[in-house]
């Protein structure tokens, strides 16, 4: 499962001239962080870096902010309107982007905001929302209604007990739900390749556009690839943890 | 829970997907019988965006290309979603490790994994996995520019990325399987295959289909390992659905968008077909509940 990402590490650590060398060459060169340095000054890797992080983050909060209380109105609401709108969301989630990401495309130059992290951050919160409100409503549905009854026998009003019970009560399924929302945003590369231009660009749209060109640049865009593989690695590693927690708790039974 | 309050908790949700999903959805049909460019209004030339694309054989070639995968991705998915699964349950204390490193795959970007897994077999990179096969088998297989070999590759790769989610879901739900239901089984006889087969799958149904359900969703869309991995996808027969409507409606110097809307309109009434049989059952199990 690792091999891609090892030999990655190996190719953009070796000396540009032995890194693209058939048959491969294993042993009797000095490792070398060029590409990693190379990658710092002659391109905006870091701008493109903190956009990606931005989007993510920025997507994630809202998701979540409008996320929570869509997810609790639909475990509690019974009847038809919850299911119908849940099955609506399902159907969401499966359109094909481009019937979505396009139109926005021509949205957000008609409103002036093409290419900005706001529009990018606002159209990936919209593509997320369905299952963002599936997982979380999964894991609302295991809550019992006699809690929210007797916390508002004791003169809560529905907010506040949201806010005062049901959010600290639910606080690994939210991280669960958080988790996998800003890996959804950090990952995208269609919708970002569409919005986005020179100034909000993401890094794995930069890592395509390096493809093709020079050997140098295929390394740098190796060097990218490992800065952005890192400190994912260590998200998956802690994550984890919650990840399983999580959907056995809830996801699962939905 | 009161109407007024229900309104109030999804109105921003609810709101938030209108105007970003729905809006830009409707947009979509309304081109797909235009004749229009970025921009610009169009002109209605009524079903003559739909007619050109299914004439063209490269939406037949899309369509096949995109069935293919998704089949035999699903199937390979829930088949070692589950082997990896059951074998993840048994690890005890190593579990969170290689749980770990088994998720590196899945939280990458899908791309960044892909430019990384098309190294393994590009000559130009060393080729170690071309180089293996070539020494097992004798076979000199031109991973990027061969329509099988590099079927095989675009599959590997989507497992490879999807694999540890589906594996995480099978697994979580194993560890909610009772062990006195394992236990019970073993008491009356039954052999491994026969608790696994009559026992425990039974018992995860629910998420076998979930995870059947998700992996169909993802592959349907397949596009962003397809770009490193399949740089001549259309002249090779390997072009998914997704990268043809790019490839119509957005890459430089051919912005047919009322063609890719056509196509994306086409893509929509496919994968409601694939999905048709969760939809119905979604909705037996709403009226069961109400």
């Amino acid at each position: 499962m690792l091999a891609p990402f090892i030999w990655t590490a190996l190719s953009v650590t070796k000396p540009t001239d032995v890194a693209f060398a058939n048959p491969p060459v294993f042993t009797g060169y000095t490792p070398t962080f060029e590409a990693f340095v190379d990658l710092w000054e002659t391109t905006y890797f870091a701008e493109y870096l903190v956009n990606t992080i931005m989007v993510a983050v920025m997507s994630t909060v809202v998701a979540l902010v409008i996320g929570i209380p869509a997810a609790y109105a639909l475990s509690r609401y019974p009847g038809y309107v919850s299911a119908i709108l849940l099955i609506i969301a399902l159907i969401f989630r499966s359109l094909p982007r481009f019937s979505v990401v396009l139109p926005m495309y021509e949205i957000s130059k008609a409103l002036g905001i093409y290419d900005t992290s706001f529009a990018l951050a606002a159209a990936l919160v919209a593509i997320n929302q369905p299952f963002t409100i599936w997982l979380l409503r999964n894991f609302f549905a295991e809550i019992p209604k006699e809690l929210d009854e007797a916390a508002m026998i004791d003169g809560c009003t529905r907010l506040s007990m949201l806010r005062r019970v049901m959010i600290p009560l639910l606080r690994p399924g939210i991280l669960t739900a958080g988790i996998f929302v800003f890996l959804l945003a950090f990952q995208e590369y269609l919708t970002a390749l569409v919005l986005t231009d020179t100034s909000s660009k993401t890094v794995p749209v930069f890592i395509t556009t390096q493809l093709g060109q020079t050997l140098p640049m295929l390394q740098q865009a190796g060097a990218a690839a490992m800065l952005l593989t890192l400190p994912v690695i260590a998200i998956a590693f802690i994550a984890q943890k919650y990840l399983v927690a999580g959907l056995s708790d809830g996801a699962v039974k939905g | 829970m009161r109407r007024r309050e229900f309104a109030l908790l999804i109105g921003p949700s609810l709101l938030v997907m209108f105007g970003l999903l729905v809006v830009p959805l409707i947009r979509t049909i309304q081109w797909s019988f235009q004749k229009v460019q970025y921009g610009e209004p169009g002109e209605f030339i009524g079903l003559g965006n739909f007619s050109s694309a299914l004439s063209d054989p490269r939406f037949g070639r899309a369509v096949f290309f995109t069935l293919l995968i998704t089949t035999v991705v699903t199937v390979m998915i829930l088949v070692l979603g589950y082997l990896v699964a059951t074998g993840m349950n048994r690890l005890g204390r190593l579990q969170p490790v290689i749980l770990g490193a088994m998720l590196v795959s899945y939280v990458l970007p899908n791309i960044v994994g892909a430019v990384s897994f098309s190294w393994l077999f590009d000559q130009n990179f060393g080729g170690v996995v071309s180089g293996i096969v070539r020494s097992l088998t004798g076979a000199e297989l031109l991973w990027f520019t061969e329509t099988w070999p590099n079927r095989i590759m675009v599959i590997a790769n989507t497992v490879w990325h999807l694999l540890p989610f589906s594996m995480l879901m099978i697994l979580a739900a194993l560890q909610g399987v009772p062990a006195e239901l394992r236990e019970a089984s073993k008491i009356d006889g039954a052999s491994p295959w026969q608790t696994h087969r009559y026992v425990i799958i039974p018992a995860i149904r629910g998420i076998l289909g979930f995870v059947c359900l998700i992996t169909i969703m993802d592959v349907l869309r397949t596009f962003d390992n397809l770009i490193p991995l399949s740089p001549q996808a259309d002249a090779i027969g390997n072009e998914s659905i997704m990268l043809y409507i790019y490839d119509v409606a957005f890459r430089d110097g051919s912005e047919q968008l009322g063609l890719g809307s056509a196509i994306n309109v086409l893509a929509i009434l496919l994968i409601l077909i694939c999905l048709f049989p969760f939809i119905r059952g979604l909705l037996k199990e709403a009226k069961v509940r109400a």
